[in-house]
């Protein structure tokens, strides 16, 4: 199979330097070019030496790279209606960060020109391709603890907003500045902007769709922030399943400009665990554990070295078949539509005080 | 559960520190009381008591931990009865913070085996509980209880496990056998028999604890009433 040519764009997203190992190694991609937000984001870039040439405007990487045929998404929310509007225009395969957008308008928008153009447009939701997360498909799809009842689930981590600011400004992580709830300072487009895994996985888990949802922020660990940092949410599948979901950036860390080691104060940055009750019987799950600990440099402080990186093997892998042999992948705009409403529905359950419903 | 074993243990210890004494009883509805010499009934409330829980009580009102946002807890047992589970979760929440509930939000499995909550304290924090008894039987009782503040986040889980661990693990021809002893002077007795044991013994000794414990009690009674109404209702319930 003819590798895919592949090119970053933006770079100022969490997720950006994950890319680059995989990008250099999976023989089933020729990576060209990358195109920064900024100098700063270009800068950040070249301490990581990739050797790949990186341009500050994506009109000139395009212009020298036509053989481009996909791009990774790695930029604000605020930034990938447009972004999408140009790849779509030029025939250009898109993999997604998680949040396309909260709008709706847009979103719809973004499902007809990916559509009309037919190009492929992959969501990174990178926990389907965690090993453990397909054990645990494949138990729950056997009825090992027969049907599930109830289902709590972690998507926590530590902020990412020192190093990458858009995540707590309003209208860049959120699309637009939109005041938490009354009598609040706070507005949308923290944590639960970065924290859809959980919404997506129930999906997958139970079969069924978001009946309704009921969230509450608490007060921020991080009060120099003005989006929410904590919060909670619980409420109800269509087939009757009990969900709590804590999509938080609980764990503190060192704000640090570029993220590296000594990022964390709490030792584990990063969690997804669920707890699964069933008709027969309950499943604990960590999707990310167990891992190696240290407490050496930089900082002498406890830390989880993680273990796991697969996701990101997987990930590239579906991107690279969907574009070959005209598939949809499985977290398409389409299915990853009612995560983003559920994730919206939180947020005006927030404001209201009262259950919201998801489905329209 | 050995009432008879427990007696005998109270019995040691109130000699032993010149307690008046007292009877550990089974009351109505299997709520676990202690009477003393005149006849005042009172609900223990064991969890009060229990090392890992005044521990982390202590890193609350010591200021070790500070600026505290969220209580994530979690109760999955084999059996048993979930009303009396959240009982006991939303008084542990209540009594670690000293702060009562305002409002919860709750949504129940169809055959109320399990709940998953959402709960404000009067103090803003957020309070979230997951409860569930669909462990087999014979299954160790999975909990965990986290304080999670601008500094520092406390619980009685090590980060990275998701399940209690044990102080001795031993593995022969009848497989692996588990071993946590918590207490030298009621060697024997079961973890839970020690702890109403142990809440036994505090009321004896300081009986100011029992008209605490019985309005305690009274409250998260109501607490836990709430989250069955506010499943039905799909209402926020309100303190």
């Amino acid at each position: 199979m003819k590798p895919v040519k592949i090119a970053m764009m933006s770079l100022t997203h969490g997720h950006t330097r994950k890319y680059y190992q995989t990008l250099r190694e999976n023989s089933k991609l020729d990576w060209v070019a990358s195109c920064a937000e900024n100098q700063d984001a270009k800068t950040v870039y070249e301490l990581y030496k990739t050797g790949v040439p990186c341009y500050l405007s994506a009109e000139e990487m395009f212009q020298k790279h036509p053989e481009i045929e996909a791009v990774v998404l790695a930029s604000a929310n605020e930034k990938h209606m447009e972004q999408v509007r140009f790849c779509a225009e030029h025939g250009i395969h898109i993999l997604s960060m998680k949040i396309p957008t909260f709008d709706k308008g847009e979103y719809d928008e973004m499902i007809q020109v990916c559509k009309k153009a037919g190009v492929v447009c992959q969501v990174e939701l990178e926990m389907h391709y965690n090993p453990v997360v397909h054990r645990l498909k494949k138990l729950l799809a056997d009825g090992a603890i027969g049907k599930i009842l109830a289902l709590q689930a972690t998507n926590i981590t530590l902020s990412p907003v020192w190093a990458f600011p858009w995540q707590g400004d309003p209208k860049a992580s959120y699309g637009k500045t939109m005041k938490l709830k009354e009598g609040d300072p706070r507005f949308r487009g923290g944590a639960l902007c970065d924290h859809p895994h959980i919404f997506d996985l129930i999906r997958w888990l139970t079969g069924a769709d978001f009946d309704y949802v009921y969230a509450a922020v608490a007060p921020n660990l991080r009060p120099d922030i003005i989006v929410e940092d904590m919060l909670l949410a619980n409420g109800k599948m269509t087939d009757g399943t009990a969900f709590l979901f804590d999509p938080s950036w609980s764990r503190l860390e060192e704000r640090l400009k570029v993220p590296g080691p000594g990022w964390e104060i709490f030792p584990k940055r990063m969690e997804v665990n669920l707890t699964i009750t069933g008709e027969k019987g309950v499943l604990a799950c960590d999707c990310f554990g167990p891992n190696v600990y240290h407490n050496g440099a930089p900082r002498d402080r406890y830390a989880v070295q993680y273990t796991y990186f697969d996701e990101w093997v997987g990930l590239i892998d579906e991107f690279v078949d969907c574009i070959r042999n005209h598939k949809q992948p499985q977290i398409n705009l389409g299915w990853h539509k009612q995560t983003i409403q559920a994730m919206n529905a939180c947020y005006e359950s927030i404001a209201s005080g009262k259950i919201a419903r998801v489905m329209e | 559960m050995n009432i008879k074993k427990m007696n005998e243990g109270l019995a040691f210890l109130t000699e032993k520190y010149s307690v008046p004494v007292g009877k550990i009883f089974m009351g109505a509805d299997d709520v676990v009381k202690v009477q003393d010499g005149a006849g005042q009934e009172t609900i223990l409330l064991p969890w009060r008591v229990e090392r890992r829980f005044v521990e982390l009580k202590k890193m609350v009102t010591g200021k070790i931990l500070e600026g505290v946002s969220t209580l994530r807890f979690c109760s999955i047992t084999p059996g048993g009865n979930l009303r009396k589970q959240l009982e006991r979760e939303f008084d542990l929440a209540v009594w670690l913070m000293d702060v009562p509930l305002k409002t919860l939000f709750a949504v129940c499995s169809k055959d109320l085996s399990a709940a998953n909550i959402v709960a404000k304290l009067q103090n803003d924090y957020n309070f979230s509980l997951e409860c569930s008894n669909k462990l087999p039987q014979g299954s160790e009782v999975i909990d965990r209880h986290e304080i999670i503040a601008r500094r520092g986040v406390a619980s009685d889980r090590v980060v990275d496990s998701q399940v209690p661990q044990s102080s001795i693990y031993m593995y022969n021809d009848k497989g692996e056998q588990r071993y946590t002893d918590v207490d030298s002077e009621l060697f024997g007795l079961s973890t839970d028999e020690i702890w109403l044991v142990r809440a036994a013994f505090a009321v004896l000794d300081k009986p100011a604890l029992s008209k605490i414990w019985n309005a305690a009690a009274a409250q998260m009674s109501v607490y836990a009433k709430a989250v069955f109404e506010s499943d039905q209702t799909m209402l926020p319930q309100s303190f």
